[in-house]
């Protein structure tokens, strides 16, 4: 499997010339500033990539370990829930922690001080969780594939990739953290957070849109060079922020269009998240196939119907866990999908996503034992009992 | 069937498809032609040239898709950017320059006149028709001459449609579509299909499957054409099937299924009919079917199965129980089991408590 | 994993000779991209057969023709196709600069007008982070796409229509960036006539003494169905306008490469065999897409793999004949076919058939 073999390209990977390959490598990477708060390169290409502010969602992203810069991250989310929002949190509160420039479209100041509160580098808050895959592991066989994911990629901060690091970095508490913890239930305060940007749709005689993205690019050119953006643009097209003429594609598209430019180019240094609500924009539209096309990555949440409460432990593999909260589909991956796609191990597999106070997690999905199977569902949850036996048996 | 009777249908239906590909007779003036990604026009098109050159028809092809001229056109009117008056024009044009040319005396052997159009549907879709646009008089100005003074020749219009390309929204929601109106206007309707697509339809029904549809109609996510000629292998599954309705003069409808060979197997010059019924394609309707037509007097069992007439009789007189039990007057009466003892029945009133 | 020859033999006949004056339409899904195809289609055409003739710096002849390209791309800038060329060994900077590829930005500045926000044009953040690029001395609505530090292509002397607000043009070579501008045909007319320049004049360089031979220039537009999504019937431009500007640009070259999204919701939707409300973007986008397979010589679509993802397989393609095959009686040595491919991460593509 290649992932083993990226996992030891890390160890080279810090050291740059290590990862590039003479001729896949951009003469610009080395340019990169190692000092820029936030941002690292890639594990897969080198490319400069920044933290979501959600670990799992980073591990997700393509083995970039983070979402790469002059990428757009386009999360759809059926029902009303706002577990979409949730990840736009943790984006933005991210980028605040990171001093990047985060602007927030259409969205009061509220919005800014509803961010989560710190925890602390997601380093230290993985430990505990890192114990725990650990038994998983032993615990459910099934898992043990998978397993590997949560610890890989993004896992240069997790314990098995920091000890590559170190050797190669020196000192491992020096480095900047690349991601955070968050707690849902506190506020976030930090000394930055005066600098969010928020960008009200105040109507003119032009377009909505298009003032809009005026004002974004004005922003952006006004700062300093190596500023990091990130730009928020929480449930576009939802009616009761936007005007109706919004989702004409003739509004809507160019719009999208414009904002690929704007972060195409290549000094640019910004990312965006933007969330879709597909109770009103289904995904069977051809305006919303537009907007996937024009994103990097394009991710589905389906929230389960039914509270936690009802479901139980049902849709949780083992009693230990968190049950599910619903299924997660990745559609589209950024840099990977426009290579031409496919090769990613984490394409293909069932996601599940769970929303507790202080993170949100994205595992692989697997149907439980049946409710009323006692036996099984003891088996899954007695700590390595018969589980490895029947592993054995089958393979 | 009589055998007679196929033998003249199959005379008449040949006659017909060679005279309306021949243009002879102005059989059809208005041909449409229904066409789609999974069987394109552009055999059928080649073919209505070929023959029309055989018999010296002065061939216009109006250019909606094509964008180099075709061999044996004599006028090729690209119709790129022009509006529905300037083709007309243009399309009168091409025709007064041979009948007032030099060659004004190989006109008098111009057998008439055909005129292709290789798509009409970005016509319809174009947005920059006026509302004073009317399909049925463009179509109708290619018919008639345009002056009086103008040398009468017999016009065949010939008019590809995509049916796969979804029809703009109509101008008014009260109007028939452009596709209804076609078909109405027509008077033949030449719908294409691909021969290997038919074979396998037909390989399905015979096995009561559902036939299989392909490209489009998947509706499979990224699948525009399903046609692969691979997979059926084989070189006499190739060539088109086109599926006609005529109407004639005296308002009688015919509908018949021919099979067109692909150009490859025949010359350009060649005179005969190459058209045949697909009822008489070998792959089609294979030929040892006749042999168990031939077998099916025979007795396929032992047994004899049937029913004499006596026999049929009696069983359509019999009474069964149910009949009997759906009166009942009221409710609750419907349900009682009716059986009359028989001799042969052990009752034993001890026991059975009726 | 085995590095892949940069072009997959069994696609090699379908990539390396298109005839001429021919449309082949190149459809993709969300999933299945196929900017890999299309970088294929750029490397037969100006690929080198052997180090020696690169070394001689001969230009690049198939059957005693010069092969040239022109890319036009509206969802992606030059920064990603530079790149992923250099992935599969092509310098596309340095042929930039040979003349035998120009790069048309349709990303950039397609819907921006270039005159009307100058005040909020900051060229500063640009030079640093690149130490090779020298400072720029207009003022660019935003920092170019592509300049390639050390070795970018000189600039072009030409004087650029579209941006009068700059006196000396720091376009790169023929990286020449699109506007959108008015309605209807005249906008895609105001288009055409900017690729239709580029392509003019790369035909008129000549890169050797011997300008005897033939030109081929093959040219990709890659996506230009965002042109009619984004524009729309409320801005005159439908299906019929656009087949009818791709044919205008048609005419101009040897050969050109369509890409177009075949996504369901885009094909489907407005299918006449689908019966359901559709919105005109959908109508006219399946028009336009379903019209350009009709007017192709060659359909190669994209798509991902029925039975769900697969680590090793990355899609499938499938290579159909379009409507317009058989029209010209042109020799065709290639038959339909499917394959199976992937995408390494290291950008090289294996073909293969099912099973194999």
């Amino acid at each position: 499997m290649s992932f083993r073999k990226r996992n030891v390209g890390l160890s080279a990977g810090v050291d740059r010339a290590g990862t590039v390959n003479g001729t896949a490598q951009p003469p610009r990477a080395p340019a990169t500033p190692e000092s820029i708060p936030g941002v690292r390169p890639s594990p897969d290409d080198g490319k400069p990539t920044t933290s979501t502010g959600t670990p799992s969602l980073d591990n997700l992203l393509a083995g970039h370990g983070g979402l790469p810069l002059g990428k757009v991250l386009l999360v759809e989310e059926n029902g009303t829930t706002d577990f979409a929002g949730a990840l736009l949190r943790y984006y933005a509160a991210e980028g605040v922690v990171q001093d990047q420039k985060v602007h927030v479209v259409g969205m009061p100041e509220q919005w800014g001080r509803s961010l989560p509160g710190l925890l602390g580098p997601a380093d230290s808050v993985d430990d505990k969780k890192d114990k725990r895959k650990g038994d998983r592991m032993k615990i459910a066989w099934r898992y043990e594939r998978l397993g590997e994911f949560g610890a890989g990629i993004a896992g240069s901060r997790a314990p098995a990739g920091d000890q590559s690091q170190s050797a190669a970095d020196g000192d491992v508490d020096k480095r900047p953290a690349f991601c955070h913890a968050f707690d849902l239930t506190k506020r976030l305060t930090h000394p930055s957070i005066t600098n969010l940007n928020y960008i009200p749709l105040a109507p003119s005689n032009e377009p909505l849109l298009t003032s809009t993205l005026k004002r974004l690019q004005a922003v952006i050119a006004a700062c300093p060079p190596n500023t990091v953006h990130r730009i928020v643009l929480p449930s576009l097209l939802n009616p009761a922020i936007y005007p109706p003429e919004t989702s004409q594609p003739d509004n809507l598209l160019p719009f999208m269009h414009s904002l690929r430019a704007l972060m195409s180019t290549s000094s640019a240094r910004i990312t965006a998240m933007i969330t879709i609500p597909l109770s009103l924009f289904p995904r069977s539209a051809g305006l919303v196939r537009w907007m996937e096309l024009l994103s990097d990555g394009v991710i589905e949440l389906c929230p389960f119907p039914h509270s936690s409460d009802a479901l139980g432990s049902s849709g949780a593999a083992t009693s230990q866990e968190e049950p599910p909260q619903g299924m997660l589909k990745v559609h589209r991956l950024p840099v990977l999908h426009e290579r031409g796609g496919g090769s990613d191990q984490n394409i293909g597999q069932d996601w599940a996503f769970t929303l507790s106070r202080r993170k949100f997690e994205i595992k692989p999905f697997s149907l439980p034992p049946a409710e009323g199977d006692k036996e099984g569902q003891e088996g899954a949850g007695a700590a390595s009992g018969g589980m490895p036996k029947k592993a054995e048996l089958e393979f | 069937m009589a055998p007679t009777n196929i033998s003249h249908r199959q005379t008449h239906n040949l006659l017909l498809i060679s005279k309306l590909l021949s243009l002879r007779d102005t059989a059809s003036p208005l041909t449409l032609v229904l066409d789609s990604l999974e069987q394109p026009a552009t055999p059928l098109i080649k073919e209505y040239i070929r023959r029309a050159k055989l018999s010296k028809v002065h061939v216009t092809l109006i250019a909606f898709e094509t964008l180099n001229p075709v061999d044996g056109v004599d006028a090729f009117i690209a119709a790129r950017r022009k509006t529905p008056l300037e083709i007309v024009k243009a399309v009168g044009g091409a025709y007064q320059n041979v009948s007032n040319g030099p060659s004004r005396t190989c006109l008098m052997q111009l057998a008439g006149r055909l005129i292709l159009i290789d798509a009409v549907n970005p016509l319809l879709h174009a947005k920059k028709n006026d509302p004073q646009f009317h399909l049925s008089t463009f179509l109708s100005t290619f018919l008639i001459p345009s002056s009086s003074t103008a040398p009468k020749v017999d016009v065949s219009l010939v008019v590809n449609f995509h049916q796969d390309v979804p029809n703009p929204p109509p101008q008014s929601p009260y109007a028939p579509s452009p596709l209804s109106m076609l078909t109405y206007l027509a008077t033949t309707i030449i719908k294409l299909h691909s021969f290997s697509h038919i074979l396998a339809q037909k390989a399905a029904r015979d096995r009561s499957l559902a036939a299989p549809v392909f490209g489009l109609e998947e509706e499979q996510d990224g699948v525009l054409l399903g046609r692969l000629d691979k997979p059926s292998g084989n070189e006499l599954a190739e060539g088109i099937v086109l599926e006609l309705e005529h109407r004639r003069k005296s308002g009688r409808g015919v509908l018949e299924w021919y099979f067109l060979p692909p150009a490859s197997r025949y010359p350009a010059q060649y005179v005969k009919e190459i058209v045949t019924l697909l009822d008489d394609h070998p792959l089609y309707r294979p030929p040892q079917q006749q042999d168990a037509d031939a077998e099916e007097e025979e007795p396929e069992s032992t047994f004899e199965l049937r029913l004499t007439d006596r026999q049929r009789r009696e069983r359509e007189g019999v009474v069964l129980p149910y009949f009997d039990a759906q009166q009942g007057d009221g409710p609750g009466e419907g349900g009682r089991i009716l059986y009359d003892m028989g001799e042969e029945d052990d009752f034993d009133e001890e026991e059975d408590e009726i | 994993m085995p590095t892949q020859p940069p072009l997959p033999p069994l696609l090699t006949p379908y990539v390396s000779s298109l005839p001429p004056s021919s449309l082949t339409v190149l459809s993709s899904v969300l999933g299945a991209t196929g900017n890999w195809l299309v970088l294929r289609f750029l490397h037969a055409a100006l690929g080198q057969p052997s180090t020696s003739d690169a070394a001689l710096g001969f230009s690049e002849t198939n059957n005693g023709k010069k092969r040239k390209v022109v890319l036009v791309s509206f969802l992606r800038g030059w920064e990603f196709w530079r790149t992923e060329a250099k992935r599969l060994g092509l310098d596309l900077a340095r042929l930039t600069d040979k003349r035998q590829f120009a790069f048309i930005d349709g990303l950039s500045e397609l819907f921006s007008v270039p005159t009307a926000t100058p005040t909020q044009t900051s060229p500063s953040h640009n030079p640093q982070l690149r130490g090779a690029v020298p400072p720029r001395t207009v003022l660019p609505l935003r920092p170019q796409p592509g300049p390639v530090p050390a070795r970018g292509p000189q600039p072009a002397p030409r004087p650029v229509a579209t941006a009068p607000n700059t006196p000396t043009s720091r376009e790169i070579g023929p990286v020449k960036r699109l506007h959108l501008s008015g309605n209807g045909n005249a906008a895609l007319d105001a288009l055409e006539k900017d690729i239709t320049a580029v392509i003019n004049d790369l035909k008129k360089s000549m890169t050797t003494g011997d300008g005897q031979e033939e030109t081929e220039v093959l040219l990709v537009i890659d996506q230009p169905d965002l042109l009619l999504a984004a524009t729309g019937p409320g801005r005159g431009i439908g299906a019929t306008e656009m087949g009818d500007w791709v044919m205008g640009l048609q005419q101009h070259v040897h050969a050109t490469l369509l890409t177009v999204s075949a996504d369901s919701p885009l094909i489907h939707n407005a299918s006449t065999f689908a019966h359901q409300p559709t919105t005109p973007l959908e109508t006219e986008h399946a028009a336009f897409s379903i019209g350009s397979a009709h007017r192709a010589h060659m359909v190669m679509q994209l798509r991902n793999l029925e039975t769900g993802a697969a680590r090793d397989v990355s899609g499938v393609l499938r290579v159909s004949k379009g409507g317009a095959w058989g029209q010209d009686d042109v020799d065709d040595h290639w038959e339909e076919k499917e394959v199976l491919y992937f995408v390494q991460r290291d950008g090289g593509v294996s073909v293969f058939g099912r099973g194999e």
